[in-house]
């Protein structure tokens, strides 16, 4: 279960360019749930799953993902944390262009020093998973947009993380691509995942397999 | 698990320097030549160093000439019986020495006499006395000789021309390998007999002696002694010329030092540069990494890595190329530079001087210090909130 209590978010604190992110969010999110949060551009989105993945802290409030309270965690604690719970699916990719797909999708395991066949192992599946096998050696920048997002869906399970988070995963995909996307969570749905999906695409919003909408309006729930 | 070495990361690493290939080619070039001229300057003095400690372990304690209007003229042999009368002197040998310009060579070689039954002042001459025939005019040249004789076709004897004009040939005996390098390079050995010809010498004339003290604490006694008894002369002793010798060095260590200080400077001009800060894809990167999973500390030792691999890679290359250039390709520019024409001799070879501490000099101005410059603002960085660096 994934808990915000009275979350207050605000950026650049005491400064003249202030932004309050959030304000005095509450919101539950059970195990196995598939969440979209609606909004538009700025309204608070991103930086909800930024908290719930530990990435940033909260100004006020608390979040309580299962058994952790990411928002007090210790910066190493909470990148073992991300390691171990988390699959984050960045609005622009984050991959690094320069690298292969395989090299990009194994970098979660790297700090972990596993041995090559364990490693092996979990590339082959996820590669699998995500139908991306035969662009496995090719460099990253040479892939196109739908490629890209296979590549960082696959890093992000890699892991075989309880939840993923999913920004804007569709704002730069055609439809044909984003349908595809969202046959992919169905999967990662059925693996009895939790999945958080930040978006402000229509396609997400009366698909069967999302349990709840929550919108989100300049900080405030709605 | 993860005490053993994580082959991914350093794979990471190696990855991440030939992603910035331009750059880290760069920065390994310019601190290999750095590195490279300075182990050249380090080796090259410390070949000098221990060729002047070596030159000044094999001169005598005391050496007596006698002067003249401030001019060094032959001494009487007979000096040495007086000198021998002084308490505490163990030996006082008549040396008969000369120099000798072989004007095709554009050399000076050092001609010295010895004689079959006198004790020798030098181990190389001890040596030199066993093989030497004395019954015939025969020399025993060192081995930096024999080659440049062989070069002016003088193969199996050496015309040398008298102050009168005429010749004297004196057969090539034997080579010998002196106590040091300069000695090598420069010294003929005959008998004194022969010497005296060549150099058109008395009988009952020397020119220096020198003196040997059983106790080294006595030397300057014995000295100012000496000094009493025979006003005119002119009194050396071994401190006399170690501190010569050590003049002239520290002349030369002048220009080592503005070498050293310009390798430094170029040096931290780079550590400057890299330790001022991360440009933005290097934050993004750092920041993509922790957003992942990875610990501040797993992004230190990547950098850790990356700033090893190409500082100690610099180090090796710029080690060998320096052991190559200097004891290899004989260090052109850089050996005239410290030995000069005048002190030493162009055919002075630099002897291979191993040590241990100039490497791990070398070592610690570098490798720790690029490593440092590399991690610090990776740390910075790392330790930051993520999404904050990514932003």
């Amino acid at each position: 279960m994934i808990e915000l209590k009275n979350i207050t978010k605000i950026y650049e604190v005491n400064k003249n360019n202030m932004v309050t992110a959030l304000n005095n969010i509450n919101l539950t999110i059970k195990e196995g749930e598939l969440v979209v949060l609606k909004g538009a551009s700025g309204s608070g989105k991103s930086t909800i799953l930024s908290l719930i993945a530990a990435i940033s802290k909260p100004t006020s409030g608390e979040v309580i993902v299962g058994t952790n309270r990411a928002s007090k965690l210790p910066d190493n604690f909470a990148s073992d944390f991300r390691r171990d719970n988390i699959g984050f699916v960045f609005q622009k990719y984050n991959l690094i262009p320069t690298l292969s797909a395989k090299d990009n999708i194994i970098l979660p395991l790297v700090p972990l020093n596993l041995d090559v066949k364990e490693i092996e192992d979990k590339l082959e599946m996820v590669l699998r998973m995500f139908h991306i096998e035969h662009k496995a050696n090719q460099l990253v920048k040479n892939l196109s947009g739908g490629e890209q997002q296979r590549v960082a869906i696959a890093r992000a399970n890699i892991n075989n993380p309880k939840i993923i988070l999913a920004d804007e995963p569709t704002a730069n995909l055609d439809e044909k691509l984003s349908l595809h996307f969202i046959e992919m969570l169905k999967e990662l749905k059925r693996d009895g995942k939790t999945i958080i999906v930040a978006t402000h695409d229509p396609l997400f919003f009366d698909l069967d397999i999302v349990d709840r909408v929550v919108e989100i309006h300049q900080g405030v729930l709605a | 698990m993860r005490a053993k070495i994580n082959i991914y990361l350093l794979e990471y690493a190696i990855n991440s320097l030939f992603r910035q290939k331009y750059k880290s080619f760069f920065i390994a070039a310019v601190l290999t030549a750095i590195i490279f001229l300075l182990t050249s300057v380090f080796f090259i003095t410390n070949s000098i160093k221990h060729e002047l400690q070596s030159t000044v372990d094999s001169l005598p304690e005391i050496v007596v000439q006698k002067i003249n209007g401030g001019r060094h003229y032959d001494i009487d042999i007979s000096v040495a019986d007086d000198i021998l009368e002084i308490t505490g002197v163990e030996s006082a040998v008549a040396r008969v020495w000369g120099y000798y310009y072989f004007e095709n060579a554009g050399v000076n070689f050092s001609v010295v006499g010895i004689d079959e039954y006198e004790e020798q002042y030098k181990n190389s001459f001890a040596f030199v006395a066993k093989t030497l025939d004395f019954n015939k005019q025969s020399m025993v040249v060192g081995e930096g000789v024999k080659r440049i004789m062989n070069n002016n076709y003088y193969k199996e004897y050496f015309n040398f021309i008298k102050p009168d004009g005429t010749l004297k040939r004196v057969d090539i005996g034997g080579v010998f390998s002196g106590d040091t390098e300069l000695e090598s390079n420069d010294v003929i050995v005959m008998s004194k007999e022969s010497v005296r010809e060549i150099f058109n010498m008395p009988e009952a004339k020397a020119t220096d002696i020198v003196v040997r003290v059983a106790n080294k604490d006595e030397i300057a006694t014995v000295a100012s002694k000496i000094k009493l008894l025979y006003p005119d002369s002119r009194v050396i002793t071994k401190d006399d010329l170690k501190i010569s010798y050590q003049n002239i060095f520290d002349y030369k260590s002048g220009i080592f030092l503005a070498l050293f200080v310009i390798s430094l400077f170029t040096f931290f001009i780079i550590i400057y540069d890299k330790a001022s800060g991360l440009s933005s894809e290097e934050k993004r990167e750092i920041g993509v990494l922790k957003a992942i999973g990875w610990r501040v500390d797993d992004v230190l030792k990547e950098k850790f890595y990356e700033g090893f691999i190409i500082s100690f890679f610099s180090y090796l290359s710029g080690v060998i190329l320096a052991l190559l250039f200097v004891y290899i390709f004989k260090a052109p520019l850089l050996q005239n530079i410290f030995t000069g024409y005048s002190q030493l001799k162009t055919s002075f070879t630099l002897p291979f001087v191993f040590d241990m501490q100039t490497l791990a000099l070398v070592f610690f101005l570098s490798v720790p210090i690029y490593i440092a410059a590399t991690i610090i603002p990776s740390y910075r960085c790392a330790t930051l909130e993520a999404d904050e660096v990514m932003r």
